[in-house]
């Protein structure tokens, strides 16, 4: 069976064969960089549909039906539509940070991709870092939102700046937290050993409570470091017009906006790297004919649909709960989700050492 | 030259640059995110000599931890807007020598010492560096690490103590 | 005595939280029979509006070209925003007599909210409501209409 993993050896064995010393590591390079940005625009395209129509479907409304079958082109048409809009810049911007910053929030979106392992043998870079790297990365994307609200000259940009300044340094506290319980379990932070050891069972089912707590934990803290509602006061529509982005326009709103999808996408990607294993099948006991079954579902499938439901749950967040207040909102990181994060991470030690998870 | 020492001085161009318009530019704003860029290009660097974890720690810290924290704070003055005021031309000259003093004595070091380049490749790796933080016997770094976490336990205590409101005597019982 | 108040107060939030997310999640599931908005009406010819759904005014005219049209001003005084304006003019009659009739019957659809105050205000019956729903020009003039058609008189015996 042609897999994923078969055709980018095949690849890189024929590059290797044909050219010489830096040629095939450039055009790899070249290819990789194509992949990502074709699959950039595909997720633009899919998940800003989706929420349109999952938003629709829970106000019990129909969603965009027009543009093609089931309305399937809408977002096509409105990518077309803000490609041939005119970029304003703003008089009072600073026009150099103001221009600069879509770019720096899409560049580290695309960079904090780099260790994301899609299916089997399928990765860009096995970092030896591995998650440390997803957290390093996307504490800078707080400064490209930083850049983008001071640089438009608007107080109502500079607000939304702050405030999603604020949320993203504090939410990543309890994020890293999540993800340290994991990596306590399987004594890594490489990507691929943290899959491989969940062959015998995802770490939501191996786990138990502690590790339950750690995933609810990291889907409440990754939907605020994404500046997700309930946690959008960052573009609090009712409040700020649209927070950072107000003084945007044209393509280099459509890059904030690419942005924001593009990184709920990696973190449910992460999400379901590391608690529900990747692109590993779901395996019951060993040897079943169940198990077989599974094994026949492509691993590219198993890692796209286990990321899906993830973002399907964030979006079902967003379309259910009010937003929160400042106040409300470090509340809940501060006195709420950081302490039980610290004794939850205390309790996953006590297991991981104790030897009491499967 | 080989591709790895393009890569060297590109990054060591990178670095310099945004460094010097970082102390050269007239708003305070923009000397910030060229700080900031000065700091990835050292991560860079680290990503370079393959040092993932002192790269993603140099992330963490100095991109996502301080360069927020000052631009938090420029943004929280007043008229982080405007230009500021053109520096005397002693201060200038002063500035300048310091740096070449700096830049001499840092040559100095290197030209008189003659380090040597290690031919085997560095070994590192994250359990390594945590077992020998905590270790206790030689080459363990046990005590500087909990004199440490003391220190910045210490600190946060402090800070705690500074932002609590005191609350009136009545309302505590 | 913290701490049990502590977990209380969490696991009422999760709950409540749980609470939101079924409605939601259940209107998800069901949204096909339960949704309640209309698709735009495609449909024109088997479409059948209601019966008191109100378009724009218009003034009926029979075969002989007449209307029912005094020119009384009723409507235009009912207005509430000045949407009629009726200009008037006087008619030679047979007999030598000069008749008050109406010259044009101007009428803006783009500032009528369809209240339906001048149809009620009318004594001859002379306009109604239509069932028409498409008035999207592509230029504003033409949404100020004239509705007596050119030539018409008004009707024998009605004053």
């Amino acid at each position: 069976m042609p897999s994923l993993e078969n055709i980018a050896n095949n690849i890189h064995q024929w590059l290797n064969n044909n050219f010489g010393a830096p040629w095939p590591m450039l055009i790899e390079f070249a290819i990789v960089g194509l992949c990502i940005i074709g699959l950039f625009a595909m997720l633009g395209l899919v998940l800003i549909m989706m929420e349109r129509k999952v938003s629709a479907w829970m106000q019990l409304r129909l969603g965009p039906n027009r543009v093609g079958p089931v309305g399937m082109f809408q977002t096509a048409a409105d990518t077309l539509k803000l490609i041939v809009k005119e970029g304003m810049t703003p008089a009072g911007a600073d026009k150099f940070l103001f221009n600069l910053a879509p770019f720096i929030v899409m560049i580290i979106a695309m960079v904090i991709m780099a260790p994301l392992m899609f299916a089997k043998g399928l990765q860009m870079w096995d970092v030896n870092i591995g998650v440390l790297f997803f957290t390093a990365i996307s504490s800078v994307s707080v400064i490209g939102i930083l850049m983008a609200g001071w640089a438009s000259n608007n107080k109502y940009s500079l607000l939304g700046a702050m405030r999603s300044g604020a949320q993203i340094v504090s939410y990543e506290l309890s994020a890293g937290f999540a993800i340290l319980a994991i990596v306590i379990l399987t004594g890594d932070l490489k990507i691929s050993t943290i899959v491989n050891s969940q062959a015998d069972g995802w770490w939501i089912f191996k786990g138990h409570l502690p590790i339950w707590i750690a995933f609810v934990i990291f889907m409440i803290a990754v939907t605020a470091e994404t500046n997700r509602a309930p946690f959008d006061l960052a573009e609090a529509e009712s409040e700020l017009t649209a927070g950072f982005h107000t003084e945007y326009s044209g393509m280099k709103f459509a890059l904030f906006f690419l942005a924001e999808y593009v990184n709920i996408f990696v973190v449910c990607a992460l999400g379901a790297t590391l608690f529900l294993g990747g692109w590993q099948p779901l395996h019951f006991g060993t040897d079943t004919q169940f198990n077989q079954w599974m094994d026949y579902i492509p691993s590219s499938l198993w890692f796209m649909g286990k990321t899906f439901f993830l973002i399907f749950v964030i979006m079902w967040f967003r379309w259910t709960f009010p937003r929160l207040r400042i106040d409300q909102l470090l509340n809940l990181e501060w006195k709420y989700l950081l302490p039980i994060s610290m004794i939850n991470l205390l309790l996953v030690t006590l297991m991981a050492i104790m030897g009491w998870h499967f | 030259m080989t591709a790895s020492q393009v890569i060297f001085y590109i990054l060591s161009a990178f670095i310099l640059g945004t460094a010097v318009l970082s102390v050269t530019t007239a708003k305070i704003f923009r000397s910030a995110i060229w700080l900031l860029f000065s700091l990835i290009g050292v991560a860079g660097l680290y990503f370079w000599l393959e040092v993932e974890f002192i790269a993603a720690v140099q992330i963490v810290v100095y991109v996502g931890g301080i360069v927020v924290l000052i631009i938090f704070s420029i943004f929280l003055t007043q008229q982080s807007g405007k230009e500021m005021l053109k520096a005397s031309m002693l201060r200038n000259i002063a500035s300048i020598l310091s740096v070449l003093f700096g830049f001499a004595l840092t040559y100095n070091l290197i030209y008189n010492n003659n380090f040597q380049a290690k031919d085997k490749p560095f070994d590192w790796t994250v359990n390594k560096i945590g077992t020998q933080m905590l270790e206790t016997g030689e080459n363990g770094y046990a005590l500087p690490f909990e004199v440490v976490s003391i220190l910045l336990l210490a600190a946060m205590v402090g800070c705690i103590v500074i932002a609590i409101k005191s609350k009136p005597e009545e309302k505590n019982g | 005595m913290f701490l049990v108040n502590y977990i209380k107060d969490v696991l009422s939030g999760i709950k409540s939280l749980a609470t939101g997310m079924k409605v939601t999640g259940w209107y998800a599931l069901h949204h096909r029979k339960e949704k309640i908005t209309q698709q735009y009406p495609d449909n024109k010819d088997t479409l059948v509006l209601p019966e008191r759904f109100r378009g724009e005014v218009v003034m009926p005219h029979d075969e002989h070209n007449e209307h029912a049209c005094t020119g009384c001003t009723a409507c235009e005084l009912a207005c509430p925003n000045a949407t009629i304006k009726i200009v008037t003019k006087f008619d030679i009659q047979p007999d030598g007599k000069k008749k008050k009739a109406i010259d044009k019957f101007v009428y803006h659809l783009e500032l009528c909210t369809f209240c339906n105050l001048c149809i009620e205000a009318c004594p001859t019956d002379a306009i109604k409501m239509a069932q028409t729903f498409e008035h999207s020009v592509f230029d504003r003039t033409n949404l100020t209409k004239i509705l007596n058609k050119p030539g018409s008189k008004i009707r024998e015996g009605i004053e």
